[in-house]
């Protein structure tokens, strides 16, 4: 093991050390937060060789660039993004050798997606709440990164010895989502609140939802035609589940995120399906959704398609890396 | 509390990994104690697959994982904890020992700007709803976003209500009033509820472990103090004065 320090020499709108987020913190008012996408930021993980909950960065906008002062292994997932390594184009979504004093540039294309991740093999230094590198804005618990920040990180990669301009060492079954440029499509599982709302779900599933800048990690604001109940009833708070599809007293409807905390009581019309989370939390401003409706075993039918295309990958991964007697981090792989 | 008290309980599925437990009961007080109870006990006896539990005023979010286990078997463990588990204040569950705090405030119209209109409300002058506080004995309910002690036990003429307008900018350390709970605000930060005083304790410290002063079922009193008084106490991170209930 060596630390490595990586210079950051370019951060976006919002850059911040990540995780998949707290566990068993909900219960004590603090959100699990995380990687808004987290199926990116587990394959990015994967594709490096750590453990899927690994510390990884999150670029939101702009362009992430650093250097590294020794060869490391990277992975970049997220949305559509330009990657280069000394200004030569790279593969994202593939692991990738950068070597020590080389610059890598990523920029994602907010058109198609608002979030990039990078990982690097390895174990970052970052300070942790309740367990997790997380940010927590509301904890006074940042987390950002910003030009000039250096990133250690404990590694036992040390270089495969190869070219950057020889063929790619393995081929992984990566699983790597569609960007679509037209509207996503996002599952939804309905919830007792619609029975108080006549009609809520012929206009949910027929309309067009347009994310607004409104939007935040608490919940994503959509513009869009919605229905109230006809009766205030009494407000109660109470927990809701990532995902939650909720109308407040505006003309607007409200998905919200993984730092949502209890809500005060409006009504929760359905909830996106598990799979179609981490698309929602690629949904930046402008981006066109439509919702349709599935039945609770149909979408864990195909959570757990997706859970397993990742754990084929992970199974892959940790083979070919085995293989290449480097298999230090990958004793924390899950 | 005893399962007597509240019986049946309704599990509804609420998306594809959670389920929302409520308690059904005429009297609010009821329901309200029921839920902290049940959770109390849930949380002692966690079926296999639970990734949390949130708690609500009346209500229960549990979460969990679809691949490690199913809502039908989490509807039916909430069931058999509800009718069989033991009651939480027996304390068999090896959870931490209830802690009692003396927590200083300051009442004044600076650190409680809504201390007159909360008397007027009330039919008291404010030094009469300082008295009604301080006479009062809390019990953290649960901790509410960010970590804030949600306390009930408010013991004043008629249930306190909230300000119709937020205010956006509460400093940390306020003491707020609702209904007949108490909530102290951990971060700056919006809030609907009555600000009627401040403590200088630090009762989130995000560079502790443990970063919560309090946890549900812990005890607490509000103590009156001066502004000198408080300034004097140098006071940081709260530390109970004593344990068992």
């Amino acid at each position: 093991m060596k630390t490595v320090a990586l210079e950051i020499t370019g951060t976006g709108w919002i850059t911040t050390f990540q995780d998949l987020g707290r566990t068993d913190t909900e219960r004590r008012g603090v959100p699990t937060g995380g990687a808004a996408d987290q199926h990116s930021a587990t394959v990015a993980n994967l594709l490096v060789g750590n453990a899927r909950s690994a510390t990884l960065i999150e670029n939101l906008g702009g362009e992430l660039a650093f250097v590294p002062d020794a060869d490391v292994l990277v992975a970049v997932t997220g949305a559509p993004a330009r990657v280069t390594v000394a200004g030569g184009p790279v593969e994202a979504w593939s692991p990738l050798v950068v070597p020590a004093g080389h610059e890598v540039r990523v920029r994602g294309d907010m058109t198609r997606g608002a979030r990039v991740y990078l990982a690097v093999n390895g174990r970052m230094a970052a300070r942790t709440l309740l367990g997790s590198a997380a940010p927590d804005a509301r904890m006074g618990f940042g987390q950002n990164l910003a030009p000039g920040s250096r990133v250690l990180l404990e590694t036992g990669f040390g270089g495969f010895g190869r070219g950057r301009f020889e063929p790619p060492l393995f081929r992984l079954p990566v699983p790597v989502p569609r960007f679509d440029d037209g509207p996503w499509v996002i599952d939804v599982v309905a919830s007792h609140g619609g029975h108080a709302i006549p009609g809520i779900r012929e206009v949910v599933e027929e309309s067009a939802y347009v994310v607004t800048p409104r939007s935040n990690h608490v919940g994503l604001r959509l513009d869009g035609p919605v229905r109230h109940p006809d009766t205030d009833t009494e407000i109660v708070s109470h927990g809701v589940p990532i995902g939650a599809l909720q109308i407040p007293h505006a003309d607007e409807l409200i998905v919200l995120g993984r730092y949502r905390s209890l809500t005060a009581g409006y009504p929760i019309v359905g909830v996106a399906a598990r799979a179609s989370l981490p698309m929602l939390g690629q949904a930046g401003p402008g981006r066109e959704l439509r919702f349709r409706w599935i039945d609770r075993e149909s979408s864990l039918r195909q959570f757990a398609r997706r859970a397993a295309e990742v754990r084929t990958l992970g199974q892959a991964a940790a083979e070919a890396f085995g293989a290449l007697g480097f298999e230090e981090p990958l004793s924390h792989t899950k | 509390m005893t399962t007597a008290q509240y019986g049946a309980i309704t599990v509804e599925p609420f998306g594809d990994s959670a389920v929302m437990v409520t308690i059904p009961h005429a009297d609010q007080a009821i329901r309200r104690a029921a839920t902290v109870a049940f959770r109390d006990r849930f949380l002692a006896h966690r079926p296999h697959g639970v990734l949390d539990v949130v708690s609500g005023l009346e209500s229960l979010l549990i979460e969990f994982d679809p691949l490690r286990t199913a809502l039908e078997h989490v509807e039916y463990a909430a069931r058999l904890v509800a009718r069989w588990a033991p009651a939480p204040s027996d304390r068999t569950d090896g959870g931490r020992a209830v802690r009692t705090f003396a927590i200083p405030v300051v009442f004044d119209h600076d650190n409680g700007p809504d201390l007159a209109s909360v008397a007027e409300e009330l039919g008291l002058a404010p030094s009469g709803v300082v008295e009604a506080i301080a006479e009062s004995t809390f019990t953290v309910a649960l901790l509410g976003a960010a970590m804030a002690p949600m306390m009930d036990g408010l013991k004043v003429p008629g249930p306190v209500r909230r300000r119709a307008e937020p205010r956006t900018d509460v400093a940390p350390g306020a003491v707020m009033i609702a209904g007949t709970n108490a909530i102290i605000q951990p971060f700056p930060g919006p809030t609907g509820w009555r600000v009627v005083g401040r403590t200088p304790h630090t009762i989130v410290d995000i560079s502790r472990p443990d970063p919560a002063a309090f946890g549900t079922g812990d005890i607490v009193r509000f103590v009156p103090v001066t502004r000198d008084e408080a300034e004097a106490l140098n006071a940081g991170f709260p530390l109970p004065t004593g344990e068992g209930a």
